[in-house]
């Protein structure tokens, strides 16, 4: 089955413009320090002499790990589990509590009892809020890439649920690594090609990564985490080492990225290094080599990509080799507008969408929605917050960025702009992690007296007697008056006014300045702003966070800097007891939330709608698609 | 015709430089008068300008005129200009909410509040006001007795947006116009009155400026500049809108160039200067007037437009365009496009009613119609 390849890597995404419509959040760029990209912009990949394998082998002493088939794997996890009600008792209920949404969750979230069942010719429609940029999955930066990379693509790992690693058995036969894990053996299926026919090897792998650590490819964003691979070394077709640069328990989630054929791309390569602007390159841009279980049939820009099942994947000389994927045809309606999608959801236009608050609130409670769709909810591990810029006049005392937080009403946000669906966020870690701390952190709440006391101890006070907090630097009154960069969503919008009036009443000036996508990215990475509203996904592991917070990360935007976090986050990716590993980052945790760089808002739970047709949906703490199996456990009924 | 008595009611400045013929504007305005449509449409617009000015005493949460410690404050004027609100309830941590902190802070305190305690702002929360409950958020602020034009998601109250609103909507019409009258009638003027290659100049300038679409303009220019507002909209909707008013004007510059008291006055020796503004121009306005009501008209409308797909001034900013937005993402909330929509239908309305009605009675064919 297809599995989420970029997804292991692709940690904290950006949730900014599209994260509330439902539209894809996630769009990544380049992740790595800033230091090490000074340091090494020349040469990305030193040259590395490979050991033999049988020196090798002698040396390290090797630990299975496990090779897995994700669809078995929520098989097995829900032959455990009775569906509260039947399947079509489920389909009549409305989802009003969340007992409810339990239960149609227990009959409508299952895989198919057997092939039967299933509609082996369905195409199932699904909605996507922006288009795709390229076709080739090393260049992939945002959602939508990353998912048609997903269905398109091929993988050698996965996560589940629990984000507990494994290798694919679709496309592993053998995963080992060392009791350090310095070192990983995998050891490939030679049954796998690509949809033009010509065998996947252990070639393509290494040159992939040699592909993605060449600096004249310009890569956006999967570069992070494959840059943490020292050298990856193909034995024979099948055979593969990876070296990593250090000891460390996340070297796991390196291992991973998106794989592009050796034979199309290495032609080119050296006259045109962008493997987008050449005749050549377009050709293929247009017309993708992939070797998933999916591949592109048609691309309408703006409207829609239709990708096919590739028999080639699940069929080899006659027999089946692997699960056949269970929709013969995967539509993405690309629909920017969220009340223009869920027309299209109750047409049956698509069968699934992301739905924002309000639209689950008061446009998916009448009969005309549950006529052809239903809806479901679930955990997710997505945070928003106000980010405040610490290296900024007004945000580099603690007491100011604590004092905000106590200003903000976040009832007022919890109960009324978010509908009540969303629940408090205290800090980087959500509360049913493993890392979290304990006892939990508690969520602030508005206490206006206690932020006037804190900005009149950190010297905010009306000296001018213009109504307006000022403070002297340098011999300058400056007034306290700043803009928040957001995103132009209504709900941001309404979340930074609320933000607004909450500071106006103690005598502060927030401007609201509603900021295009990509004009947000950059200011945030170029620190150009004072203060930001945005949102970031989960990683698989809370190791993925020091590049939100280590001093001088690429996604420190707030420019925080505390030593002890920095230090803390070092150790906590060099230990391997996971007991020891939760308290690290607990640890970090507390500190950040009494330094307060954000003031973290809420957690974004994912909530769907389904057409009544679709099956199989299970919901992760990334949402019902992030890991594995996510979407490939999706399926539609035959009809009766 | 009773020129001689409706020669007080004329305006002044329109009497006094055109000596020649003042019976023309008294002409137009008994003629325009007797059009109720035009009429009721002026007297629509007039009361748009009171709601306009006096916005804040109409929907607010400061009052319009309070005592407190023995001073006699209008902190109502905040909605104008924040720095008009007195500071000193910053300092006694008032907090905007007046109605409490007035009775606790000074028991002697008295306050004249304004017509409807709602904000343009903000949403009035619980036990604010007389201890009644706060607004109903979300969808479910339909209209009420307390929320006359209901609430949008947030709880804020639509009348109080409308009726801060309306500034945004008359400005936008009075600045970008004005902008667009003052460019267009020197540049139309100039070409109409020189000719030759001046002419040839300024009128390929004008059809250079014609081709540029104001709508992709304003977004590229907001895409520019650091924190865009309302002013920046303003002026280049004018800075773009001139073309049709210059053509009238230049036409009616060449008309009027040729015409015996320009004649004469060249031959007393008067100046240039004072042969375009004071001899041709106060007789070529007529023409040039309605464009320049229509182009209020559009003028609105484009900022309805632009706030409509949220490039409009930033939040929280009360403009009717906004508000329309608010209510395209719910469409079940009815009021939420219903009320702004109606204000913005017959603003528009009232405006091309007076251009119409200014076109017919300054037309001297249809003088006798």
């Amino acid at each position: 089955m297809h599995q989420y390849p970029r997804f292991n890597l692709f940690f904290l995404s950006l949730f900014l413009m599209f994260a509330l419509t439902g539209c894809p959040g996630p769009a990544t760029e380049e992740a790595e320090d800033t230091e090490k990209e000074s340091e090494t912009k020349e040469v990305l990949l030193e040259p590395f002499d490979a050991p033999k394998l049988a020196d090798l082998d002698a040396q390290v002493e090797w630990e299975e790990q496990p090779v897995l088939d994700s669809l078995e794997l929520l098989r097995e996890r829900q032959s455990h589990e009775k569906p509260l009600v039947s399947v079509d008792e489920a389909l009549k209920l409305k989802n009003t509590n969340q007992e409810i949404n339990e239960k149609i969750l227990s009959a409508l979230g299952r895989l198919p009892q057997n092939d039967e069942e299933v509609d082996w010719g369905a195409t199932i429609n699904r909605h996507v809020g922006a288009d795709l940029k390229s076709t080739n999955p090393i260049m992939g930066s945002s959602a939508v890439e990353f998912e048609v990379g997903s269905l398109t693509g091929f993988g050698l790992f996965s996560f589940d649920w629990n984000f507990k690693p494994f290798a694919v058995s679709d496309t592993v036969v053998s995963w080992q690594s060392s009791k350090d894990k310095l070192y990983d053996k995998v050891v490939l299926r030679d049954d796998l090609t690509w949809s033009d026919g010509v065998p996947i090897t252990a070639h393509d792998i290494v040159f992939t990564f040699k592909t993605i650590m060449n600096p004249e490819v310009p890569v956006p964003a999967v570069r992070s985490g494959t840059d943490q691979i020292r050298w990856i070394q193909a034995y024979d077709d099948q055979t593969l080492v990876f070296f990593h640069k250090e000891s460390l328990p996340t070297n796991v989630w390196n291992l991973n990225f998106p794989i592009i054929p050796k034979h199309i791309y290495e032609k080119e390569l050296k006259s045109d290094p962008t493997l987008q602007d050449s005749p050549y390159h377009v050709k293929f841009e247009n017309d993708p080599v992939t070797g998933g279980p999916y591949e592109i049939e048609k691309r309408e820009r703006g409207q829609e990509i239709l990708l096919k099942r590739r028999e080639s994947w699940y069929m080899q000389d006659g027999k089946q080799v692997r699960t056949k994927p269970y929709f013969e045809r995967v539509r993405l309606r690309i629909i920017e507008d969220p009340n223009t999608a869920l027309l299209a959801l109750k047409n049956g236009k698509i069968d699934e969408m992301a739905l924002n608050p309000e639209l689950w609130k008061t446009q998916t409670e009448d009969d005309d929605f549950y006529k052809t769709c239903t809806k479901a909810n679930g955990l997710e591990w997505v945070y928003f917050y106000f980010g405040w810029n610490c290296e900024t006049l007004f945000f580099k005392d603690k007491e100011v960025r604590q004092a905000m937080s106590y200003a903000f009403n976040h009832k007022e946000m919890l109960d009324e702009l978010c509908y009540g669906l969303y629940q408090p966020c205290t800090g980087i870690y959500h509360e049913t992690a493993w890392m979290s701390p304990k006892p939990m952190s508690k969520p602030y709440t508005q206490n206006l007296s206690k932020a006037e006391k804190l900005l009149d101890d950190a010297g905010w006070i009306d000296h001018d007697g213009d109504g307006i907090r000022d403070k002297e630097f340098d011999g300058k009154i400056i007034p306290f008056r700043f803009s928040i960069m957001t995103s132009s969503q209504p709900l941001s919008l309404s979340i930074c006014t609320l933000l607004k009036e909450n500071l106006a009443q103690i005598g502060i000036i927030c401007e609201v300045k509603p900021t295009e996508f990509t004009v947000m990215q950059d200011k945030a990475r170029n620190h150009q702003f004072q203060a930001m509203f945005g949102g970031w996904g989960t990683g698989t592991d809370p190791d993925t966070s020091i590049n939100l917070w280590k001093t001088e990360a690429a996604r420190n935007y707030v420019n925080y800097s505390n030593p002890e976090v920095d230090k803390l986050f070092e150790e906590g990716r060099r230990e391997f007891d996971i007991d020891k590993r939760a308290k690290i980052y607990g640890k970090i945790h507390e500190l950040l939330y009494d330094d307060q760089p954000y003031t973290w808002l809420y957690f974004r739970n994912s909530f769907y709608g389904f057409n009544k047709d679709l099956r199989g949906y299970v919901f992760s703490p990334r949402g019902p698609y992030g890991y594995g199996p996510g979407f490939s456990s999706l399926w539609k009924p035959v009809e009766n | 015709m009773q020129e001689q008595t409706e020669n007080k009611t004329a305006p002044a400045e329109e009497q006094k430089p055109v000596k020649k013929s003042p019976s023309f504007w008294v002409e137009t305005w008994q003629r325009f008068k007797g059009r109720k449509m035009a009429m009721m449409a002026l007297i629509y617009i007039g009361f748009l300008c009171f709601v306009a000015i006096f916005a804040p005493a109409i929907a607010g949460t400061k009052p319009v005129i309070c005592k407190y410690k023995g001073h006699i404050y209008f902190p109502a004027m905040g909605y104008f200009r924040r720095q008009w609100e007195n500071p000193i309830f910053f300092t006694d941590h008032f907090r905007n909410r007046y109605p409490e902190n007035l009775k606790q802070k000074d028991p002697d305190s008295w306050a004249i509040w304004p017509l409807v305690y709602q904000d343009p702002y903000r949403r009035v929360y619980d036990d604010e006001w007389k201890g009644l409950p706060g607004n109903p958020t979300q969808d479910n602020g339909a209209p009420s007795l307390r929320n006359w034009f209901g609430t949008d998601q947030r709880g804020v109250d639509v009348f109080a947006q409308m009726v801060h609103g309306t500034t945004i909507a008359l400005l936008v019409g009075f600045v970008s116009m004005g902008i667009a009258g003052v460019i267009g009638i020197l540049i139309g003027a100039l070409a109409g009155f020189y000719g030759k290659w001046i002419d040839m100049g300024l009128s390929r300038l004008i059809e250079v400026v014609m081709c540029i679409p104001t709508l992709i303009l304003i977004l590229a220019i907001i895409a520019i500049i650091e924190s865009p507002t309302i002013w920046h909209m303003m002026a280049i909707i004018g800075l773009t809108g001139w073309t049709g008013i210059a053509r009238l004007a230049r036409a009616e510059f060449m008309r009027l160039r040729e015409s015996d008291f320009v004649l004469a006055a060249k031959t007393t020796g008067v100046g240039q200067f004072r042969i375009i503004f004071r001899y041709i121009l106060p007789n070529s306005l007529a023409p040039v007037l309605v464009p320049i009501t229509f182009g209020i008209a559009a003028a609105i409308l484009i900022e309805s437009g632009l706030s409509f797909l949220g490039f409009g001034a930033p939040p929280p900013n009360p403009s009717w365009g906004t508000l329309l937005n608010l209510g395209r993402q719910n469409l079940q909330m009815w009021w939420l496009i219903f009320f702004p929509g109606m204000a913005i239908f017959l603003a528009v309305l009232a405006y091309n009613l007076i251009g119409e009605g200014l076109q017919e009675a300054s037309d001297p064919r249809l003088r006798d119609a």
